[in-house]
């Protein structure tokens, strides 16, 4: 049993960066949903808020992470071109799929909406770790950023969701090795 | 957390930035979908890792992320600066980025690109 680098690669791309972003989602959302004054006493927004920060901060990180790997080191084997001549596209994914009609809209839809869409969850979870960043006990009193906050927060969970659930059909459908 | 701290609010201005930079930088990646897809701008322009040598093989995915990258800090840069220190009608500058984010998200969808492929 072992994993070769490619395989080693498109792990930490999808299973440790794109999984701990969205396992992290439910601690982050909760955090933010729950950051009322209704809810909670002064001490209490104060033990709650650090751990916000450092929540939201990592959410980012670990997307922005999380797209450099997948673009630069994975995705550069799943487009390579097979040279002239080759029959067994076992190493060239894109290949592989687009060769039967059956699985061609592996690519043509799956892949070509993930490439992309995946690179709204960083744009988006960085403006969410600013905004807690910035206001930090006070975003408790400012229901108004708060609520664009849990939004934006859904709509980074939902592109990370598209690319993590086509990320993981495509590899089931044509993994990188 | 001393009361001051607490009550004290900051301007949003800052904020608000980084929701609508935020929301450029999704529209910026879709539009760049659209005309690449189109053949406005073309594979070639935007394959940035051959063309300037950033990463091997990437193809024009790398300039379409690193130019909505940009457009993304360059946005928030520049209203961050222009609003700072400032409160802004923050639900007039979030419904401008959900708009933005939104067309992103159509942008970047396969059966809508795919209508200005070329035939």
């Amino acid at each position: 049993m072992e994993l070769t680098n490619r395989e080693s690669w498109a792990l930490i791309h999808g299973m440790v960066l794109g999984a701990l972003f969205l396992l992290a989602f439910g601690g982050g959302m909760a955090g933010l949903y729950s950051l009322r004054e209704r809810y909670l006493t002064v001490e209490g927004v104060t033990e709650r808020t650090p751990r916000l920060l450092i929540g939201t901060i990592v959410m980012a990180v670990v997307a922005w992470l999380a797209v450099i790997v997948g673009t630069w080191v994975v995705y550069p084997w799943y487009r390579a071109v097979p040279p002239a001549g080759t029959t067994d596209f076992t190493t060239f994914p894109k290949s592989l799929l687009l060769a039967s009609p059956g699985t061609a809209d592996w690519h043509n839809f799956a892949m070509e909406w993930k490439e992309h869409v995946a690179w709204f969850a960083p744009f988006l979870a960085t403006a969410v770790a600013f905004a807690v960043a910035y206001y930090g006990v006070q975003l408790v009193r400012r229901g108004d950023v708060r609520r664009a906050a849990i939004v934006f927060f859904v709509l980074a969970f939902a592109a990370a969701g598209v690319a993590g659930l086509f990320g993981a059909l495509i590899t089931k459908a044509a993994p990188v090795v | 957390m001393s009361d001051k701290a607490y009550q004290d609010s900051k301007p949003n201005g800052p904020v608000a930035a980084a929701f609508v930079a935020a929301g450029i930088g999704c529209l910026v990646l879709g539009l760049l979908v659209i005309l690449n897809t189109a053949n406005i701008v073309t594979g070639a322009t935007l394959d940035f890792a051959k063309n300037y040598g950033i990463g091997s093989g990437v193809g024009p995915l790398s300039g379409k992320v690193i130019l909505s990258t940009i457009a993304f800090l360059a946005t928030w840069g520049v209203l961050g600066f222009l609003w700072r220190g400032k409160e802004v009608n923050f639900g007039r500058a979030f419904a401008l980025a959900l708009i933005f984010v939104a067309l992103g998200f159509a942008f970047t969808f396969p059966p809508i690109f795919d209508l200005v492929k070329p035939k």
